[in-house]
């Protein structure tokens, strides 16, 4: 598994709001089905003192530290104040920060980004599901019950349709070592790259599916970064040009990013792609016979 | 949204970068008054929301004597099918040479990137493609409120040192704007200094409210209708209309479509929380589309209550036929009420589309 285990202590910004409630008593479920530590601490300004299925909130997350062994922690706050909890958790020296908030403007993101990488913290999102390690840890919102463990990992700028590939994977008897959900913004803090060099140094993964989509070309730099065994898919192939299909990311813009030259560019390096999600298991499996 | 030429205009005039003088003018009579202030020859130019303009017809030369007439000409035309309301009316510059000056965000190091090149009058994606090495460009930490003095000197290189200024305030305005793009082409200079002569700005959809924009020009009725709903979409021109959950699913479910060889009306994501009223919402929008002949409905996620959607797709009692995948909670109920009234429920989104695209054949 990568960025965190049963042992990781979870921190929920954004404890107290509808989402931030309904996913602590989630990930918490899913820590007592694994016998995980889950969300240890949450936190809302102004809201200290209260409880959330049994989790004590914070005001700040300095004070949830000096209180909680705290490894990672999830943001559910609204657009406006997501950054702001970005820099907060990576200023009180939390490194592994996923952001679930959509809708946060570039500039805001760019910032935290920064901020955080200078406080030597990794940001997954924003405008992500998150990540889950099946048999060991939950941070986010994927619906675990779709999850088997096993030495695959996943990599995905979407949500469902990431949900789409572990349940096809899952089908198929292909259990994952951690999925994770880098998110849908133009601006993203762990690229392809950076969660394939994690998995490089995670003995459990053996092979990674590289879920991507229009816009940008982090696909192709993330595949060129790694030597692990690669399965790729790319969605938008009927994607029109300068239309936002949805994610704030995923637009073809200047003639760039499209999804068929992305393929092109991806077989060109050697790796198979998928024309459709459910050739996906067949694919990783030919990937394992190719190594024995 | 991409912001009309006047209105970039106005945003650098105020931030201190020079612009040509120019007045927007409704109607060829309101340029009259201007007359005297553009002096013999200007340019008049249609502000209307859609690329490569000067191609189309949409920039004209004028001048004094002949000024009312042309202005006329361009009041009565259609640019690539938009009719012109708005007119910039500018002074015209002796340039003596042109630069090309952007600021977007750099996806791969996550900054803004600044790209500036002394070879300006040709497309920059022509350049870009056969003289890269003519285009200087720059990365910039977004913590930074100013550029620092040397990025500015690498960027400008040999080009005169009064550009230096008009890059800060640039890179200022793609801060305090919120944009995606900033971009400056032509920069030029002229015996009167330097000079935005054509100006683009793109603001962050995520930011219009903070900027101040209530309505985003660049959505078609129809998709400010679904945003109104919280969906995302897109219109295209096929004959099956497509719901999904989710961006990634949703294109994935457009691509099998391509795949099985039909074509997508449009593309909808339902968003979270599929409840039945969104979901009937959803229906009647897409149904509302005039190409639509066929609904595939592909929801995925461990929470979606099937028997909420269920409901909803039978509240919407549009005509089309509607083929469902559904895959979360209650899904035995969902399967029973939607195959009471005649709905089919497929198991994959492989048979969905597949069906949907016969039914279209």
């Amino acid at each position: 598994m990568i960025y965190g285990d049963k042992n990781t202590g979870i921190l929920v910004q954004g404890a107290t709001g509808r989402q931030g409630e309904f996913h602590i008593g989630l990930m918490n479920a899913y820590a007592k089905q694994v016998g995980g530590k889950g969300v240890v601490a949450g936190v809302t300004p102004g809201k200290g003192g209260q409880q959330v299925h049994g989790v004590p909130v914070y005001n700040t997350v300095k004070e949830a530290m000096k209180h909680h062994d705290i490894g990672a922690a999830v943001i559910f706050v609204p657009a406006g104040a997501a950054a702001d909890a970005i820099m907060e958790e990576a200023n009180a020296g939390i490194t592994v920060i996923s952001c679930i908030t959509e809708h946060i403007p570039v500039q805001d993101t760019m910032r935290a980004i920064a901020y955080a990488r200078m406080e030597g913290a990794s940001v997954i999102g924003p405008n992500c599901p998150g990540l889950l390690s099946p048999g060991e840890v939950k941070m986010g919102i994927m619906p675990s019950g779709l999850f088997m463990r096993g030495n695959v990992g996943v990599i995905s700028r979407s949500g469902t349709l990431t949900y789409e590939v572990v349940d096809e994977l899952t089908r198929a008897g292909i259990g994952q070592s951690t999925v994770v959900g880098i998110g849908g913004d133009p601006v993203i803090g762990q690229t392809f790259a950076d969660v394939l060099e994690r998995f490089e140094n995670d003995p459990q993964t053996k092979a990674v599916v590289l879920v991507g989509e229009v816009g940008g070309n982090l696909e192709e730099e993330g595949a060129k970064s790694t030597n692990l065994p690669i399965v790729s898919y790319i969605a938008g192939v009927s994607a029109p040009p300068d239309k936002r299909m949805g994610h704030a990311g995923a637009i073809v813009e200047g003639g760039e990013g499209d999804a068929r030259s992305k393929i092109a560019r991806l077989k060109k390096h050697g790796i198979p792609v998928a024309s459709r999600v459910s050739e996906i298991p067949e694919m990783v499996r030919e990937l394992f016979r190719c190594r024995c | 949204m991409k912001l009309r030429e006047y209105e970039a205009k106005n945003v650098l005039r105020e931030a201190g970068i020079p612009v040509p003088a120019g007045f927007l003018i409704r109607s060829a009579d309101e340029l009259t008054p201007h007359l005297g202030a553009l002096g013999d020859a200007f340019v008049l130019k249609a502000q209307v929301d859609v690329g490569g303009r000067g191609k189309a017809g949409g920039i004209l030369m004028a001048g004094k004597a002949d000024g009312t007439k042309v202005a006329t000409e361009l009041f009565g035309k259609q640019i690539k099918g938009l009719p012109v309301k708005e007119v910039l009316a500018e002074q015209r510059l002796d340039i003596r040479h042109e630069y090309y000056l952007s600021i977007t965000v750099d996806r791969s190091s996550k900054q803004p990137l600044i790209l500036f090149t002394e070879a300006g009058g040709v497309e920059i994606e022509i350049t870009a493609k056969e003289h890269p090495e003519l285009i200087r460009n720059v990365v910039a930490n977004p913590l930074m409120k100013d550029l620092p003095p040397f990025m500015i000197r690498e960027l400008i290189g040999t080009a005169p040192k009064e550009i230096g200024p008009v890059i800060n305030k640039l890179y200022r305005i793609f801060i305090e704007k919120d944009a995606l793009l900033a971009e400056i082409n032509p920069l030029v200079t002229t015996p009167g200094g330097v000079f935005a002569a054509d100006a683009k700005i793109i603001v962050d959809d995520n930011a219009l409210g903070r900027q101040g924009i209530t309505v985003n020009r660049d959505l078609s009725e129809r998709e400010r209708e679904a945003e109104k709903h919280g969906f995302s979409y897109v219109e295209l021109d096929g004959a099956i209309g497509v719901i999904g959950n989710g961006a990634g699913l949703t294109m994935a479910t457009l691509d099998l479509i391509e795949y099985y060889g039909g074509k997508a009306a449009n593309f909808l994501d339902v968003g979270g929380g599929a409840e039945s009223e969104r979901v009937m919402n959803a229906v009647r929008l897409v149904a509302s589309v005039p190409t639509v002949k066929v609904i595939v409905v592909n929801l995925l996620g461990g929470i979606t209550k099937c028997d909420e959607v269920a409901k909803g797709i039978i509240a919407a009692g549009i005509s089309q036929k509607v083929i469902v995948r559904l895959a979360g909670t209650n899904e035995a109920e969902g399967r029973r009420l939607l195959s009471e009234k005649g709905y089919e429920m497929l198991d994959t989104m492989d048979l969905v589309v597949r069906k949907a695209v016969q039914v279209t054949a």
